[in-house]
C-alpha cells in the first residue's frame, strides 16, 4: 500500500500539514533543536525508508554532507543561520525531498543552512546547491550532484552513476568503482583519484582535469577541456589504448606505446595514439589549447 | 518466456506490482517510479545488448517506458505485466533498427561472405572456453555481431524468448530464428577464442 | 556418425544452456570426438553465461527524469493525485529577490540554451559543407541571427523540456536562423544581454559570477570559430567549438535550474 505523506517545516517547528487519502503508513519522525543565539536554529528530520530509496536535497546557499548511515532511515540535519530561510520538507513513499525557502530579504548569509545527511547506503541521491561545498562519501547508489560555484567532493563510492554538474566549482572524486561517472563543469579543476568504471567522462572549459589511477575495468574514459590542462598518471602496467590531441597545445607521454596509424598520429608533439599492455580500455584525452601529459607513475 | 514472471513487489514502496499498476492508471507519479525502478535495469540492459551504444540505449528505454505508460490504462492483466513490457521495448528497438536500415534477421548470404570473424588462422585452434566466460569479454564479442545474428542472440540466450516468440516479434521462420541463433553462438565462441589468444600473446 | 553432421543437425537439437538430452547416435559422437565435445561444451558455456547480462546494467537516473516530464506534459501524472493541495508548499527553493515575474522571464533560457547549441550545430555544419565560402566570408549570408530576442509570453508553457533534447534542425526556436554573431561579435549580444538581466534576479555576486562565466565561454568559441575558419578541414577543432557551445548551454541550464 502505498504512502504519501507531505510535510511542511517553519523554523519554529514542524507544522504537519496534511496526510494522503490513502492510509500513512510511513513514519516521518520530526524533532526540532532551537538554538535561541543570533536566531541560529538546528532541526532534525527522521524518515523511514525501504531499500532503494530516493534522497534529494536543493538550497541555495549553504554546504551539504551526505554519509552512509543505517539502511532503513533517512536522517537530516538542517542548521539554519537566520529567521529568513525555511526548511521543507516532503516524502513521498520511498522519495525523500528537503530543500531550503528563502524567505524576502534572504541573502548567502542570512539564507544560508548547512545540511548533514545519513542516508542508506543504496539510496539514489540528488544533491544542489548554489555555492556548496557538496560532499558524499561511502555511497553505491545513483549520485547527481549540481552547483554553481559549490566545490564538489566524491569518495569511495562504488557500482554506481555520477552525474556531476559545476559552473566554477572543483570537483574532486576519490575512490570510485565500476562507476558510470560523467562530470561537467565550465571552469572548474577535475581531480579524478582512483576513479574507474565503464564509462568515464569529463570536461571542463577552462579548468583543468587530473587523473591519478590505473584507467582500469575495460572502460570508456574520455577527458576534454578547452583551455585547461590536462594531465593523466597511470601505472607502467596500464592496459589501455590512448588517443591523445591538443589542437593548439602539446602532449607529452613518457609511457612506451605502441603507435597506431590514424590522422592523429601524424601530428608529433600535438597528439599521439597507442596502447599500453592489452589494451583493455580506452582512453581519449582532449583539448583544445590545453597542455596534455600522461606520465607513468 | 522467462521474462514473465509473477506479480513483483517492490520492497521500498512496500506495495506490490499491480497496486502500482492501479495507482498509475490514477495518475500517481510515485506509481510510475515505482514500475520504473522495477523494470529499469531489464529494459535498459536489453536496449544496450541490441544496440551496443549507451545513449541510444537511454533514449530506447525512455521510449519504451513512455509507450507502457500511454497504454497503462488498457492493461488487464491478462499477460504479466514484464511480459508486456519486454515485448513492447522489443518492439521500440526493432523499430529503432529497422528505421536506420539495420536487418533486424541477418541477410545470411552477405554476411557470410562480409564476415570479418576472426579464423582459425589466427592460431585459436588450441585454445578453449573452458571455465566461465569474463563477462565484459562476452558482452565486446556481442557487440561485435553482425546486427541480425545479435537480435536473435540476445532475445533468445540473454533474453530468455523462446523461438516462436522471436519468429513472431523481428518477422522470420522459427527454423530460422534457431539457424541464427546457432551461427551467432559460433561466431561468438570465434571471437571470444580470438580475444584469448590475443591476451595470452599480448600478456 | 561424423563431424560434419553433428555439425548440421545441432542447430536443430542445442536449445538452450541446460539442453542435455542428445539422440544416442550423436550423444557417443560427442563424447568419443574431442572437437565436437568441446564445441558442445563451449557453446553451452556462451549460452549460460549470456543469461548473467539480462538486467546488468542501469540506465542514468536522467532516464527517469526525462519520463517524469513527458508523463507531466503529456497529462498522464496528476498533480491533484501526487501532490497535497496548495496547503503544503513545494519544496523549491526561491530567489531572494524573487519578483513573481522572475519566472516567466526565466521560462526564455530553456529554447536559448537549445538555440545555442543549434547555432553551434549550424556553424559547424556551415563550415563543414562550403568551408571555403566560409573562409572568404566569416558570417554567413543567412539571414540575420537571432537567438532567441523573443519576449518571454511567447514561450511555450512546456518550455523546459526543450533543454533536455538535442535540437532537432539548426533553425533554433521560433523557426529564425541562430545566431553566430556570438562566436564572432566581442560585444554582449541581446541573448546574453537578456540571459545577464534575468540571472540578476540571483544578486549582484551571482551576476558578476555569470558575467564572467559568459565572457570566457564566448572567448572560447571566438577563439575556436577563428581557428575554424582558419583550419576548416580540422574535424577536432570543430568537435571543440561545437564542445564551446556545449559549455555556453551548458551555463543557460545551470541558470535556467536556478532560477525556475
Amino acid at each position: 500500500m502505498a504512502s504519501f505523506r507531505k510535510a511542511s517545516v517553519r523554523q519554529a517547528g514542524i507544522q504537519q500539514t496534511s496526510i494522503h487519502n490513502t492510509a500513512a503508513v510511513t513514519l516521518v519522525l520530526a524533532t526540532c533543536l532551537t538554538s535561541a543565539a543570533f536566531a541560529e536554529s538546528k532541526k532534525e528530520y527522521r524518515f523511514a525508508v525501504g531499500p532503494n530509496a530516493i534522497v534529494s536535497v536543493d538550497t541555495q546557499y549553504g554546504a551539504i554532507s551526505v554519509k552512509s548511515g543505517s539502511g532503513d532511515r533517512v536522517i537530516v540535519t538542517a542548521t539554519l543561520k537566520s529567521d529568513n530561510v525555511e526548511v521543507d520538507q516532503q516524502q513521498s513513499g520511498n522519495r525523500v525531498e528537503i530543500a531550503s525557502h528563502l524567505l524576502q530579504g534572504a541573502n548567502e548569509q542570512t539564507g544560508r543552512v548547512d545540511y548533514e545527511v545519513l542516508i542508506p547506503p543504496d539510496a539514489t541521491l540528488n544533491l544542489h546547491s548554489s555555492i556548496g561545498p557538496l560532499s558524499v562519501e561511502q555511497l553505491h547508489g545513483d549520485l547527481t550532484l549540481e552547483g554553481t560555484d559549490a566545490v564538489v567532493n566524491i569518495s569511495n563510492v562504488e557500482n554506481c552513476h555520477v552525474h556531476v554538474r559545476t559552473m566554477r566549482g572543483p570537483i574532486t572524486l576519490a575512490g570510485v568503482r565500476n562507476g558510470h561517472v560523467e562530470i561537467a563543469t565550465i571552469s572548474g579543476d577535475i581531480h579524478l583519484k582512483s576513479v574507474t568504471g565503464p564509462l568515464v567522462l569529463a570536461s571542463s572549459g577552462g579548468g583543468r582535469i587530473f587523473y591519478d589511477g590505473d584507467f582500469g575495468a575495460g572502460g570508456d574514459y574520455k577527458f576534454t577541456t578547452h583551455t585547461g590542462d590536462i594531465e593523466a598518471l597511470a601505472p607502467a602496467d596500464v592496459s589501455a589504448e590512448f588517443r591523445v590531441h591538443s589542437v593548439l597545445g602539446r602532449v607529452h607521454t613518457d609511457f612506451p606505446l605502441l603507435p597506431h596509424h590514424s590522422r592523429y598520429s601524424m601530428k608529433a608533439g600535438s597528439s599521439f595514439v597507442g596502447t599500453a599492455g592489452k589494451a583493455e580500455s580506452a582512453v581519449v584525452l582532449r583539448s583544445f589549447s590545453g597542455r596534455i601529459r600522461l606520465k607513468q607513475r | 518466456m522467462a521474462a514473465g514472471k509473477g506479480d513483483l513487489t517492490d520492497p521500498k514502496q512496500g506495495i506490490t506490482e499491480a497496486e502500482a499498476i492501479e495507482q498509475a492508471k490514477r495518475g500517481h507519479e510515485a506509481a510510475f517510479e515505482v514500475l520504473y525502478h522495477l523494470h529499469k535495469r531489464r529494459v535498459y540492459s536489453l536496449c544496450l545488448r541490441m544496440v551496443s551504444n549507451p545513449a541510444q540505449a537511454e533514449d530506447l528505454a525512455q521510449e519504451a517506458f513512455l509507450q507502457l505508460f500511454r497504454k497503462i490504462s488498457t492493461f488487464r492483466g491478462e499477460s504479466a505485466f514484464s511480459t508486456w513490457l519486454h515485448r513492447m521495448t522489443v518492439n521500440v528497438v526493432l523499430m529503432q533498427l529497422r528505421k536506420k536500415g539495420l536487418p533486424v534477421v541477418s541477410l545470411e548470404e552477405t554476411l557470410e561472405a562480409e564476415d570479418e570473424a576472426p579464423r582459425k588462422e589466427f592460431g585459436t585452434r588450441d585454445v578453449k572456453l573452458t571455465g566461465s566466460i569474463d563477462r565484459l569479454q562476452l558482452q565486446r564479442a556481442i557487440d561485435r555481431l553482425p546486427p541480425g545474428y545479435r537480435t536473435v542472440f540476445v532475445l533468445h540466450d540473454v533474453e530468455g524468448f523462446e523461438h516462436n516468440e522471436i519468429a513472431q516479434m523481428v518477422g522470420c521462420s522459427i527454423g530460422n530464428s534457431k539457424s541464427q541463433l546457432h551461427k551467432a553462438r559460433l561466431k561468438l565462441r570465434e571471437y571470444l577464442k580470438f580475444m584469448r589468444a590475443e591476451k595470452a600473446k599480448t600478456g | 556418425m561424423t563431424c560434419s553432421d553433428v555439425e548440421r543437425v545441432l542447430p536443430e537439437l542445442f536449445d538452450d544452456a541446460s539442453d542435455d538430452t542428445f539422440p544416442p547416435d550423436l550423444d557417443a559422437h560427442v563424447k568419443s570426438c574431442p572437437a565436437c565435445s568441446d564445441l558442445v561444451s563451449d557453446l553451452k558455456l556462451i549460452a549460460s553465461e549470456a543469461r548473467q547480462l539480462a538486467a546488468t546494467e542501469g540506465p542514468a537516473p536522467r532516464v527517469w527524469v526525462r519520463i517524469a516530464a513527458e508523463l507531466r506534459a503529456e497529462g498522464l501524472i496528476s498533480d491533484s493525485a501526487t501532490r497535497e493541495p496548495k496547503s503544503a508548499p513545494r519544496p523549491t527553493p526561491v530567489p531572494a529577490s524573487g519578483s513573481p515575474r522572475w519566472r516567466w522571464r526565466a521560462l526564455w533560457l530553456a529554447p536559448a540554451a537549445a538555440a545555442v547549441l543549434a547555432a553551434g550545430a549550424y556553424v559547424i555544419s556551415y563550415k563543414q559543407v562550403v568551408p571555403q565560402v566560409a573562409q572568404q566570408a566569416p558570417t554567413p549570408q543567412a539571414p540575420a541571427p537571432v537567438i532567441p530576442t523573443a519576449t518571454p509570453p511567447s514561450v511555450p508553457a512546456t518550455a523546459p523540456q526543450q533543454v533536455a533534447k538535442k535540437p532537432a534542425n539548426p533553425t533554433g526556436v521560433n523557426g529564425r536562423v541562430p545566431a553566430v554573431e556570438a562566436a564572432v561579435e566581442p560585444e554582449p549580444s541581446a541573448e546574453d544581454q537578456q540571459f545577464l538581466s534575468v540571472v540578476s534576479t540571483l544578486g549582484p555576486s551571482m551576476r558578476a559570477t555569470y558575467e564572467s562565466q559568459l565572457n570566457a565561454v564566448n572567448a572560447d568559441i571566438r577563439e575556436t570559430q577563428a581557428y575554424v575558419d582558419r583550419n576548416p578541414g580540422d574535424a577536432d577543432a570543430r568537435q571543440h567549438l561545437m564542445d564551446a557551445f556545449q559549455q555556453k548551454a551548458l551555463l543557460y541550464q545551470i541558470a535556467l535550474d536556478r532560477i525556475q
